[in-house]
């Protein structure tokens, strides 16, 4: 090795540090937002994991019935008759403690000793009652007594005996504090009440039923295994318990996945930025590898000196990145843990879990994307002749000659991301890859379309604003070896922007139309998590001015593959118009749906499973599994993907479950909606606290969520946008650097600081308006394969693609303003620097 | 180059009538004769702890239309001195006066107005624009001073047919020889037509066939025509080409022994 040579290059980084922490950032964010999706997606998950195995426990099976859970004689029959022991009964719900959602857990404190660990045991010092026995007694004989997590108890300033009051299915429940749990398991159970189980059933509305039983096997008893199914009636199963948590975490997959392709775009921009950095500094040092070259320095010699310069930039900017990904986790995990309750399932989650494994993710997509980088100009390096400098003309004239080839690479990769669109099926990894092919394809386009549209609007720009106008557009051309990187950089985030933007904006109109179209009734009342008061819908029902009622029961059914979501319904006919049947007649679906064994399918639901009118669904009933015929498939933009919709009259055939969550009111009279919610909310204050809201709120609220879901996507596209604002600050930066003897003779010929700064912003403003106009092909074609390719693969949804114009104007003019914004200090630079600077010999 | 003369002999007389129109009318001829004057100029540069006195009380003065060249080894201060006449450097001490102008107390943009208009720069690595082409490189310089579109055009044809470049003005400087381009140079310089024109080794990086072309150009263009001019120098046979030499030594000003 060669350490003299290492340390001329090393001190040129030393000497330009701008350019260095320019690099360093821009790399560093890209990895700090991976980082930082990977541990708030890992947290989230591990969380809810962590929650599901302690809850789960020992257990190794769960025994599950219908809608309605499993009946408790046939936990009293397997332990009595069949003499099993390892199993526990458990009743499973959501209260609200002072607005704050909890998991409630009903137990039999005789059986949990060999389930859970947490439920059994307190802490000694949490009570006056010295004895733990007493505890235990308490904790069976006292009516409303709950234990919960110490940090749980301290959040909510719960002393031992001290009551308070519950919300459990919309009915004001008191309770009284017992203790804390002896093992808080690192905070898996927190906002977990755990109560005996006649209290839970009685507060959830859950008499004489079990959410279901917890069974513990030995590995590979398949004896104990067959005996327990042989011993269940047909409207149970036994599945594994491990098994459902996977199903259950599973849900939010394709959402996760969406994020970590967001990620991976800030790094692919930070990728371009680090390319744009490295190849910048090469070409800057043109003349001292020259001249090292001429010294005897072989090509591998040098190669390895530019590699090893970036893969230190690349790790100690990981480093970096490392760090603030971590910081910036904990933000984005608030949005993903959000968006996951609002959407998929209860997790409760409130630190970045900080993963090794996360880290390492980090680093090596840090260090690699350098390396990556810094390939391309290291070969281009050693291809420079051993002389003491090389023209710039030169090197400008070798980057104008390698055009085409870099457009015909883009033109073949964008073609092989439309021939892997149509060859990966449903494949989301597939569909992620083609639009990454899709944007490296575009990027490697943008570089000639820049020269050609710099070329011909300079003749114009002369014509409008004189000479230095023509320059400050024919420089874009001129130095793209200088700014083609950051050009695309700017490009892809912009483009990115616009793809999101359309795709939310098409995704929000569709909802939107379908929430209008669903929506029919006109005032809602729903239980708050539960089932509703039979007594009070009567009373509902009797109201003025009530024309009709529609009911719901969204029961879920659960087999092997996972859960099933039935939505129960029965409603006037004159409601059916509100579902969009997709392809059958409706003239024939809807009496079939209400008098035969028959089922609509969601669209998502048929997409995954790839069913279709006419096709049959099986499901688990009362009597055992049953064959349901498809009349339909609807539209639907529900998140489960697993939406059934069944008559309640023939649910009531095949279910013993007269469950009501919610009901649809269709007043004689649109006006006296807030009227009737009012009467509505008056009638339930005593009995049971519900959800009322008009047709109008309820739209409004729907789509308040689903604007709250994509406000993750948009702090991911604003930190790829963050990264191509230091991309083309840095490429200023290096512009001014490569230019400032030109500059100088400019100011020595007699342009002011004002007209040569101007000259520069204006030269950033075209670099923006290119970047931006390069930016809404991309963006057209990536929000079309966000919305046919990615959404219909991640969620099955079908979105009517509409293009806003002000969303394509907003991007230019945005791309504008971020140029613009990073040359004002390269401007002001350049108007400070002495013209004395052209007179200095090179 | 006897084709390039020929053409810039044509506009000998109308650079000629233009610089008399553009003299300061005063009743005190004797002081308006002299284009550049500096009285105890100082400039000094700090390197770290030590200070280095480059020019230390020059007294200079060149009368219009005069051509001076200023001699000296490397580092003596030729291009500093340049620099401070030409308002592209502020002296720590002392006074310039271009003509008529004193440029101490000229704010950094007035300084930029008086390069803009009165004075004329030709480089030793000939500094044209790589992004414009010949033509809008001189171009630039008149659309700086204002001067109409058509009435630059005219000019700007005037000038590359002076300098021999008619045929090369949609070319980009890096096709040019370094000849051409250091003529390109000297058009710019001229464009405008400066009250002084400061060259600074405007043949250094020549070989002697362009060398010579250039010369010949700045006596036609420049000397013939009454412009004043001063070239910083190593070359012997540059300072031949002027009506005086000056050594710089030491921070001062002496007559050539050379001369």
């Amino acid at each position: 090795m060669i350490p003299v040579a290492y340390s001329a290059n090393f001190r040129y980084l030393l000497r330009h540090p701008w350019q260095l922490a320019l690099a360093l950032l821009g790399i560093g964010v890209g990895v700090a937002v991976i980082v930082a999706v990977d541990l708030a997606n890992a947290s989230a998950r591990k969380a809810f994991l962590l929650s599901m195995d302690t809850v789960t426990g020992a257990a190794t099976h769960q025994i599950v019935g219908g809608p309605r859970g499993v009946s408790e004689d046939i936990y009293a029959t397997l332990r009595v008759e069949h003499g099993m022991l390892d199993i526990a009964p458990v009743v499973e719900g959501t209260v609200l403690v002072d607005n704050a959602r909890f998991s409630l857990l009903g137990i039999d404190l005789f059986a949990e000793q060999s389930m859970r660990s947490f439920t059994g045991e307190t802490r000694s010092n949490d009570s006056n009652a010295s004895n733990p026995e007493s505890l235990f007694v308490e904790f069976l004989v006292t009516p409303g007594v709950v234990t919960t997590s110490q940090q749980t108890a301290a959040d909510f300033a719960l002393e031992p005996g001290s009551a308070f009051e519950l919300l459990a299915n919309g009915k004001p429940q008191q309770a009284t504090f017992l203790a804390t749990f002896a093992d808080d398991a690192n905070g898996s159970v927190d906002r977990l009440l755990v109560t005996d189980i006649a209290t839970a059933q009685e507060w959830l509305g859950q008499t004489s039923w079990l959410t279901r039983i917890d069974v513990r096997i030995a590995d590979g008893d398949d004896n104990a295994l067959r005996a327990l199914e042989a011993a269940l009636p047909s409207d149970t199963r036994v599945l594994s318990a491990a098994g459902r948590t996977r199903a259950t975490s599973e849900m939010s997959r394709a959402f996760m996945t969406n994020l970590t392709a967001m990620s991976l775009l800030a790094l692919l921009v930070g990728l371009f930025l680090i390319f744009n950095s490295v190849a910048f500094s090469v070409l800057q040092r043109r003349a001292l590898i020259g001249t090292l070259r001429a010294l005897g320095l072989t090509r591998r010699q040098l190669l390895a000196i530019i590699l090893i310069e970036a893969a230190m930039i690349g790790l100690v900017a990981a480093v970096l990145g490392v760090v603030l990904g971590v910081v910036l986790g904990e933000h984005l995990l608030d949005l993903v843990s959000r968006t996951i309750n609002d959407l998929y399932y209860r997790v409760n989650v409130t630190d970045v879990s900080v993963e090794p494994f996360s880290i390492v993710k980090g680093l090596v997509a840090g260090v690699g994307a350098a390396l990556l980088a810094a390939a391309v100009p290291a070969i281009e390096a050693t291809s420079y002749q051993p002389r003491l400098a090389m023209a710039r003309s030169i090197l400008e004239r070798r980057t104008q000659r390698t055009l085409p080839v870099l457009t015909l690479t883009g033109v073949a990769l964008t073609l092989a991301s439309a021939v892997l669109i149509i060859a990966s099926g449903t494949n989301l990894v597939a569909g992620l890859t083609a639009v990454f092919l899709m944007i490296l394809g575009f990027a490697l386009c943008v570089p000639l379309v820049v020269r050609v549209a710099s070329s011909l609007g300079a003749p114009a720009a002369k014509s409008l604003g004189g000479t230095s106008a023509r320059m400050a557009v024919a420089d874009v051309a001129s130095g793209l070896s200088r700014t083609g990187i950051a050009i695309v950089a700017l490009a892809v985030a912009v483009s990115a922007t616009i793809g999101v933007s359309i795709m939310v904006d098409s995704f929000r109109g569709s909802v939107s139309d379908w929430l209008e179209r669903a929506l029919q009734a006109d005032v809602y009342a729903s239980a708050q998590r539960g089932a509703m008061d039979p007594e009070l819908i009567d009373a509902i029902r009797d109201l003025d001015g009530i024309e009709s009622v529609s009911t719901l029961n969204r029961a879920w059914i659960e087999n092997a593959d996972g859960r099933i979501q039935v939505q129960v319904l029965q409603m006037p006919r004159d409601a059916y118009a509100g579902t969009d049947i997709l392809d059958a007649d409706p003239a024939t679906v809807w009496p079939a749906w209400e008098n035969t064994d028959t089922v609509l399918v969601s669209e998502p639901f048929a997409y995954r499973t790839g069913v279709t009118a006419g096709d049959t669904v099986t499901l688990p009933t009362d009597n055992g599994l049953f064959e349901f015929s498809i009349a339909a498939t609807y539209q639907s933009y529900d998140t489960t993907t697993s939406g059934i919709m069944m008559n309640r009259a023939i649910y009531a055939r095949h279910y013993d479950d007269e469950t009501i969550e919610s009901v649809g009111l269709y007043l004689s009279n649109d006006d006296r909606a807030d009227t009737v919610v009012e009467q509505i909310e008056n009638l339930s204050e005593a009995t049971q606290q519900l959800y009322v809201t008009s047709n109008a709120n309820a739209r409004r609220e729907s789509l308040r969520i689903f604007d709250r879901t994509f406000v993750i996507t948009d702090v991911l596209y604003w930190l790829a946008l963050g990264v191509a604002f230091i991309g083309i600050l840095s490429a200023m930066l290096a512009l001014l650097l490569e230019r400032a003897r030109e500059f100088a003779t400019l100011r020595a010929l007699g342009m002011t600081p004002m007209q040569l700064g101007g000259m520069i912003l204006s030269q950033s403003g075209v670099i923006g308006l290119l970047s931006g106009l390069a930016a809404v092909p991309l963006g057209i074609a990536m929000a079309w394969v966000l919305i046919n390719v990615i959404n219909r693969r991640a969620f099955g949804w079908q979105i009517d693609m509409t293009i806003t114009p002000s969303i394509l104007v907003v991007a230019v003019v945005f791309a504008m303003g971020v140029a613009v914004l990073a040359g004002l200090y390269p401007a002001y630079r350049a108007g400070q620097n002495s013209p004395a600077l052209a007179m200095r010999e090179e | 180059m006897r084709g390039v003369i020929i053409p810039a002999c044509f506009i000998l007389l109308r650079i000629t009538i233009a610089r008399a129109a553009r003299m300061p009318h005063s009743s005190d001829m004797s002081s308006e004769s002299v284009a550049i004057q500096t009285r105890g100029l100082c400039r000094r540069f700090r390197e770290g702890e030590r200070e280095h006195v480059v020019l230390n009380g020059v007294d200079l003065d060149i009368r219009e239309g005069e051509t001076v060249a200023l001699r000296g080894r490397s580092g003596s201060g030729k291009s500093t001195l340049l620099n401070l006449i030409g308002g592209i450097d502020t002296p720590d001490a002392g006074s310039v006066s271009v003509a008529g102008i004193e440029l101490a107390g000229l704010s950094e943009r007035d300084l930029t107005l008086f390069r803009r208009e009165h004075v004329g720069i030709v480089y030793q690595s000939f500094n044209l624009v790589p992004t414009l082409n010949v033509a809008d490189n001189v171009r630039l310089v008149l659309e700086l001073n204002n001067v109409p579109s058509t009435q630059a055009s005219t000019r700007i044809d005037e000038l590359l047919n002076a300098v021999g470049l008619a045929d090369r003005a949609d070319s980009f400087p890096d096709v040019l020889s370094g000849g051409e381009q250091q003529r390109v140079a000297i058009a710019r310089a001229l464009c405008h037509e400066p009250a002084v024109l400061l060259a600074d080794e405007p043949t250094g990086n020549l070989d002697d066939n362009n060398a010579d072309g250039v010369l010949e150009l700045l006596d036609t263009l420049v000397r013939a025509s009454g412009h004043t001019m001063l070239i910083a120098t190593h070359s012997i046979r540059v300072a031949s080409h002027c009506d005086r030499v000056l050594e710089l030594h030491n921070g001062q000003l002496e007559p050539s022994a050379s001369q």
